[in-house]
């Protein structure tokens, strides 16, 4: 008896609370759009800031709310990218998906120490002071500000040089704010032959610090003019260009400059290019 | 003479370090003057401003004085050739930051002959002050101590500005230099004289000249050159580092503070080094510019260490050739002194208006550490002369947040180098002041 | 009530019986919002707020309806000397549930960008075990309704002394090297405990 009382009692004051939140929801209703947690939820949740906003949640608002695209999310997989472009309401695009290189072959088996350095293991900070002990002033300093920075981890340094592994790299751009020497550069997936160089020095004054250099000798530039530009003492593979692997083997660049992104990224494992 | 300015006793400022002393290396400090060499390598820019404009060309011959580079606006100084000869290359070579920097290249002649030089005031009590402020631009000086901020700047405050004391930088309290000590001791009469002329520039009539007290004979040759002249006071000062700080020296001497962010100007003073002083009067009583500065080499590698006056554009390797050659392993390289000085990666690097010394430390004399984690044992705190929370900040910095940093006041750190000398964790401190301010510099550009 | 019942309500709750760290309850919002001070201070306010309505209200409702002898007819039904306080952890319960709803409601309307930092820690209020405590002990003690109610907001104020105080701790922690093991939770943890000990120190200051 008494507990059917009690259940009753409580059914009451269910009912009479329910009641009570019922009409305080509906009285002080506030209107958020569901598009938004539809679309934080199918963007990645890394929070890497690559599409220029604070934050995966804030790049939903900007899509929803200011009707930024959702084309400047590069780590998005393509399926939720199609997704977030239905409900934003946007027409179905293509993205240029893109990989960071390091332009950049200076590990410790091929760049000259001049100095010792000892102190911050932080490029920015060693670039302030001789750059860290490697004779070039514009090659990779290897202390790994840029793979500390990179949000999905794809930055291996290894023997003292920076190397990006482009199945894991999203293309976000971190590591080409933090690198001193700028010296990182996002281009696109599909590219895979690059000079992997950043010096502007003379030939002769880069033999001296470094074995790796592109000594802009103009054998590529003379073999494929198409493919390749020469910018004064360096040459760089020309925009869009699709050089393949076997062009580079054709070429026999003499440092080793020259090379696919795979070989770059197998320096120091005992299968380096040609050289 | 104001007595309100001279304290009974100099005052004790906050923080500071005993190092170890290491001028005993340079007993025998007198000047000497170096040979000729064949090639200098003159940078460009040695003062901190706007770079001036190099105006001959390769080809071109120069006399020993002339003017080689024009100054663009109120904050640069003029450049001028060390010696009599030809102009060679404009190209970059090692800077003393580590960055490469642009220097124009002397051949010398042999000759060394000088230009024509510039008016003479040897009756400078007399002479419009308006002439001989422009004189100090126009001979290129800048501050000696290591600042390099152009002097004629330094010399015109602005007018609501009330300036009453001069306040002269003696003491050298970076450990290896003795330069200064021996400038004063055998030129107290150009800088007593250089005193004079800036008190005359600013308008005023108090000098207080602060000599570290273990440097008897400086005070003693500077109390001679000034006898009779009543607003100059030579001031012993305790030994301690940094006694030469510019707040810790206006302190020390008129018991004022100039409160964090801001100039000496703030408190009434100016501060100049006794080296840009010898410049002053050399430059408006003689009419020569400045083209050679005296330079400590010292260190336990060097074979026979001392001061040379050493031309500016001399490559540090030729001038540890003149100081006997290295006879030991050297394991670091400094421009300046063991504190604040720069570790160089090469011997190209040449001598500035600013380079107070060339210090070699052998293997023997250089930890190499791992930094490890901040203990909170308190001792950079005890010491920092800035009366900063270096613990902190040091912790901060190393997790890169620069808005905490910032709210640290890590922007008023002088980079005395005591933080890091005194860390049992080894960590390099200093260092991260000096990015953690980058970057705050940095991020207010892009703002 | 003698001055010295004041004092072993209000000192005892903030103090010497913190409803964190002596009787380690709510430690789900403690570890959860303690990342920051800022959002520390906003929840601590929150869990003020909240207890001490609850508090109030449970403890009206206990002494009101719940823990007195109810009687009265329906019809041909008669009811004597009906006690229905051994409801009272679900009555509690579903007040407080209520009552946190109707804030969250109230505050997403009045203030969001507090909403938007404490958001998802409202419900944990509701469900940790801290709000429902306080009334709990409250009817365990059969205190009067103000003093139910000063003790509701005197626990609540040891709560946000208590996440306050590891809000700072953990910011330091922040900044020092946490050997891989201990890093996250785990030093949290530990930190907590240490805290928890630290007031102990309190005891024997009130009866």
């Amino acid at each position: 008896m008494t507990i059917l009382l009690a259940a009753l009692a409580l059914a009451l004051l269910g009912l009479i609370l329910g009641g009570l939140i019922g009409f305080t929801a509906k009285k002080f209703a506030v209107e958020t759009d569901p598009r938004i947690e539809e679309i934080t939820n199918l963007l990645p949740g890394a929070n890497c800031g690559g599409c220029g906003y604070a934050g995966c949640a804030d790049y939903a608002r900007a899509i929803v709310e200011d009707g930024v695209s959702p084309a400047n999310c590069a780590a998005a997989t393509e399926e939720n990218f199609q997704k977030i472009m239905a409900a934003a309401g946007q027409e179905a695009a293509k993205r240029e998906r893109k990989v960071a290189v390091v332009y950049c072959s200076g590990d410790n088996h091929h760049a000259v120490h001049v100095a010792l350095y000892n102190g911050l293991n932080d490029c920015r900070a060693a670039a302030a002071l001789s750059g860290g002990g490697k004779g070039c002033r514009f090659g990779c300093i290897g202390l790994g500000s840029c793979a500390r920075n990179c949000p999905f981890g794809a930055i291996e340094i290894r023997d003292g040089l920076a190397i990006v592994h482009s199945e894991l790299c999203k293309g976000c751009g971190k590591c080409t704010e933090v690198c001193p020497r700028k010296l990182i550069h996002l281009v696109p997936a599909d590219s895979k032959v690059h000079v992997f160089c950043n010096s502007l020095d003379k030939g002769p004054e880069k033999r001296k610090i470094c074995t790796a250099g592109c000594l802009a000798c103009r054998k590529c530039v003379k073999a494929y003019p198409e493919l390749f530009n020469a910018q004064g003492f360096l040459v760089r593979a020309r925009d869009g260009a699709n050089i393949t692997a076997e062009q580079v083997a054709e070429v026999k660049c003499p440092t080793g400059a020259l090379q696919t992104v795979e070989s770059h990224a197998n320096l120091g494992k005992g299968k380096e290019g040609a050289a | 003479m104001n007595s309100h300015h001279l304290p009974l006793r100099p005052h004790r400022f906050e923080g500071g370090i005993h190092p170890a002393d290491g001028k005993a290396y340079t007993t025998d400090g007198t000047i000497r003057i170096p040979p000729l060499l064949e090639k200098y390598q003159l940078v460009i820019q040695q003062n901190i401003g706007v770079s001036p404009l190099l105006k001959v060309k390769k080809g071109d011959t120069v006399k020993k004085g002339q003017q080689i580079a024009d100054p663009v606006g109120n904050i640069s100084v003029p450049l001028h050739a060390p010696t009599s000869g030809t102009v060679g290359d404009v190209h970059d070579i090692s800077g003393a930051n580590g960055a490469p920097v642009q220097a124009v290249e002397i051949i010398a002649d042999g000759k060394d002959e000088w230009c024509e030089p510039m008016e003479c005031y040897p009756d400078w009590r007399n002479t419009n002050r308006e002439l001989l402020l422009a004189r100090v631009k126009d001979a290129g000086i800048v501050g000696m101590g290591g600042a390099s901020f152009p002097t004629h700047v330094k010399l015109s405050p602005p007018p609501e500005r009330e300036i009453d004391t001069l306040v002269i930088n003696g003491a050298e309290c970076e450990p290896y230099l003795t330069a200064d000590d021996h400038l004063m001791r055998e030129q107290a009469d150009r800088i007593i004289t250089g005193a004079g002329i800036c008190a005359k520039i600013l308008k005023i009539s108090c000098v207080l000249i602060g000599v570290e007290e273990n440097k008897p004979e400086a005070i003693r040759a500077l109390r001679t050159a000034a006898k009779g002249q009543k607003d100059i006071v030579i001031v012993p000062l305790k030994v301690r580092y940094p006694q030469g700080g510019e707040k810790q020296l206006i302190y020390a001497l008129t018991g004022r503070k100039v409160l964090a962010g801001g100039l000496p100007m703030d408190v009434g003073c100016e501060v100049q080094n006794v080296a840009t002083l010898a410049a002053i009067a050399e430059a408006a009583v003689e009419g020569r510019p400045l083209i050679e500065r005296v330079v400590t080499v010292t260190g336990s590698p060097v074979a026979d260490p001392g001061n040379y006056r050493v031309r500016l554009g001399t490559p540090v390797r030729k001038v540890l050739e003149w100081a006997g050659g290295i006879r030991k392993e050297v394991r670091k390289l400094i421009l300046g002194g063991p504190m604040m000085g720069f570790a160089q990666s090469s011997l190209e690097v040449t001598v500035s208006k600013n380079t107070s010394g060339i210090l070699l430390l052998g293997a023997d004399e250089v930890r190499q550490f791992e930094a490890g984690p901040c203990l909170s044992c308190g001792r950079c705190v005890e010491a920092c002369p800035m009366r900063l929370l270096v613990s902190t900040l040091s912790k901060v910095c190393e997790n890169e947040r620069y808005d905490l940093a910032d709210e640290n006041y890590v922007m008023n750190c002088m980079e005395c180098g005591i933080c890091t000398y005194v860390c049992p964790a080894g960590r390099p401190n200093v260092q991260h002041f000096r990015r953690a301010k980058a970057e705050i510099r940095a991020l207010k550009r892009r703002k | 009530m003698p001055s010295n019942e004041w004092l072993t309500i209000t000192v005892g709750a903030v103090l010497v019986n913190n409803i964190v760290l002596s009787r380690i309850m709510g430690i789900c919002p403690f570890l959860g919002v303690s990342k920051k001070i800022k959002t520390a201070l906003g929840m601590g306010g929150a869990v003020i707020f909240v207890m001490g309505i609850a508090s109030l209200v449970t403890s009206c409702l206990y002494h009101g309806l719940l823990s007195v002898k109810l009687n009265f007819t329906i019809g041909s039904l008669k009811v004597e000397n009906l006690d229905l306080s051994f409801t009272r952890i679900l009555v509690f319960i579903v007040v407080i549930a209520a009552l946190v709803q109707m804030v969250e409601i109230l505050l997403q309307k009045f203030s969001p960008i507090l909403y938007g930092a404490l958001g998802i820690y409202l419900p944990l209020i509701t469900t940790n075990c801290a709000v429902l405590g306080a009334a709990q002990l409250n009817a365990e003690s059969n205190r009067g309704i103000l003093p139910s109610t000063v003790y509701g907001l005197c626990s609540g104020l040891g709560f946000a002394l208590a996440l306050i105080l590891f809000a700072s701790l953990r910011e330091r922690l922040e900044l020092s090297r946490i050997p891989k093991a201990f890093q996250g939770t785990s030093i949290a943890l530990i930190t907590a405990g240490i805290l928890a000990l630290a007031f102990m120190g309190f005891s024997g200051l009130v009866k």
